[in-house]
């Protein structure tokens, strides 16, 4: 008898209230240093920082899914994750199906070679007849394919593990984020190094579902990262991961506390 | 040519092995179901039951004639475009649902291949004491078969074991996961796959042990 009123109550209850706490699923792939990787089995990075001073922001709960990179998009849209935190540049083809918050990492595309660079690329036009690894379904492969030259470029995709393989020589190059690339190379024992400037600015966001639930969560996290911006969190975390600041685009100063 | 460094192997290891039980649990559980539902398919094939049987034949068909990966990825990541609702299934149910459906139908085969193997005998000799198809197959004919299919399916079990490596794939940490991710941060692939590989091998002679002691049981049982 009872029960539909209380339906009712309940539900003017729960519209009435403020947003309330959540929990927030994050897709990573667990295998991008230093964006995302375990040590001892603890999952950890820049991402895995960033999320968690976002929960501490918004009062959610982050819980963090990982899965294979070429797999999250998948999962995002089949609402098993929430958002992707691992480095999704932003796309028009991207922006079409999803809406992104703004974008927290600044960054370009870079091209890494075996240490001593007796390939000999120094530019992207290098790139013409030679094999590069890149990430399947990253931006990077996007990027690769949108290159004049791209019809002779041997691209290879791959689900990880890319460094190795430029390292054993079994391809000539990589192509991946600026600031992971000076990462990999100062932390990895394998012999890379950059060749050539980073050819193609890119920003990376959070990306949500484009439903209503999924609009609001964006929203949210939005509001989140510039608290972290303007209180100087943000360029923390980037500073301890990559020593460097990557939060805002170049030539931009931090602003002043 | 650098030397391996075992510090990081020695620290690695109680890393994979905490997740020794995820892999065993995932694999136990195909097992059984599979095992139960390869029966199934079997006795519907050896009873030849119309329209059904059919249905298993290209269930069986298909299920052996495409890679298991394929099937994962059809199952997690393609079928949700279709039926919106199985996006819920999560990645630990779905490898386990794949894993069950693949070997099923490999166990189906195994099964139907050992009841067809129990001497014509001892159907004969069921139906002279007037048993229905159905009282002979489970007193007389399974129990025969059993013995027949038991080294074939524990090797099957051994199998979905090393197979749970693909539910990776679907965003399981389970071994192989956790030494992938371990070797994204630390860069000694090396490393993190001998540990994983050594890990898996150990597990699966130890099961072999189990299986030759079994198997010595079930001899000694049917000794005449």
């Amino acid at each position: 008898m009872l029960k539909p009123l209380f339906a009712a109550l309940a539900l003017t209850a729960a519209s009435l209230a403020p947003v309330s706490a959540e929990t927030i699923r994050v897709g990573m792939s667990g295998g991008y240093f230093p964006f995302t990787f375990t040590e001892q089995d603890k999952l950890q990075g820049f991402e895995v920082d960033f999320m968690n001073a976002i929960g501490e922001v918004t009062g959610d709960e982050i819980e963090f899914v990982t899965m294979s990179f070429s797999g999250q998009v998948g999962a995002l849209e089949s609402n098993r994750i929430d958002t992707i935190a691992n480095q999704l540049t932003i796309t028009p083809e991207r922006e079409a199906k999803f809406v992104f918050t703004q974008p927290y990492v600044y960054d370009g595309a870079q091209v890494v070679v075996r240490e001593g660079n007796e390939v000999g690329i120094n530019s992207t036009d290098d790139l013409s007849g030679k094999s590069v690894a890149v990430n399947l379904g990253s931006n990077f492969e996007e990027l690769l394919r949108g290159l004049p030259n791209a019809a002779d470029i041997d691209i290879r995709t791959y689900e990880s593990n890319i460094e190795q393989d430029v390292a054993l020589g079994r391809v000539d190059a990589f192509v991946m984020d600026r600031v992971s690339t000076a990462q990999v190379i100062a932390k990895s024992p394998a012999p890379l190094e950059q060749a050539g400037q980073p050819f193609s600015e890119i920003r990376n966001a959070l990306p949500f579902r484009n439903d209503e639930a999924g609009i609001a969560m964006r929203d949210k996290v939005d509001a989140a990262i510039t608290t972290l911006k303007e209180n100087g969190k943000l360029a923390e975390i980037s500073q301890k991961w990559l020593d460097a600041d990557v939060t805002r685009p170049a030539g931009e100063a931090a602003p002043a506390n | 040519m650098r030397g391996l460094d075992l510090d990081y192997m020695a620290g690695l290891v109680p890393v994979i092995l905490g997740y020794v039980p995820k892999t065993m649990a995932m694999a136990s559980v195909a097992m059984v179901l599979a095992l139960a539902l390869g029966a199934l398919l079997a006795i519907v094939r050896v009873l030849k039951l119309p329209v059904i049987d059919q249905f298993v034949a290209v269930f069986i068909s298909f299920f052996r004639g495409t890679p298991l990966l394929v099937q994962l990825f059809l199952f997690y990541y393609g079928l949700p475009q279709l039926l919106p609702t199985l996006s819920k299934i999560d990645g630990v149910t779905a490898a386990i649902i794949g894993l069950t459906l693949h070997f099923a139908a490999y166990m189906a085969e195994s099964i139907r291949a050992a009841i067809l193997g129990v001497d014509r005998s001892q159907w004969e000799a069921a139906e002279s004491i007037g048993m229905t198809r159905a009282q002979m197959l489970r007193r007389i004919i399974l129990p025969q078969a059993a013995r027949i299919a038991a080294p074939t399916l524990m090797n099957y079990y051994i199998d979905i074991i090393k197979s749970t490596s693909l539910a990776f794939t679907l965003g399981v940490t389970e071994m192989m996961g956790a030494a992938q991710k371990e070797a994204a941060g630390s860069f000694l692939y090396l490393e993190a796959f001998l540990v994983v590989a050594v890990i898996y091998w150990l597990l699966v002679e130890a099961l072999s042990f189990v299986q030759r002691a079994l198997e010595r049981n079930m001899q000694k049982a049917f000794a005449r």
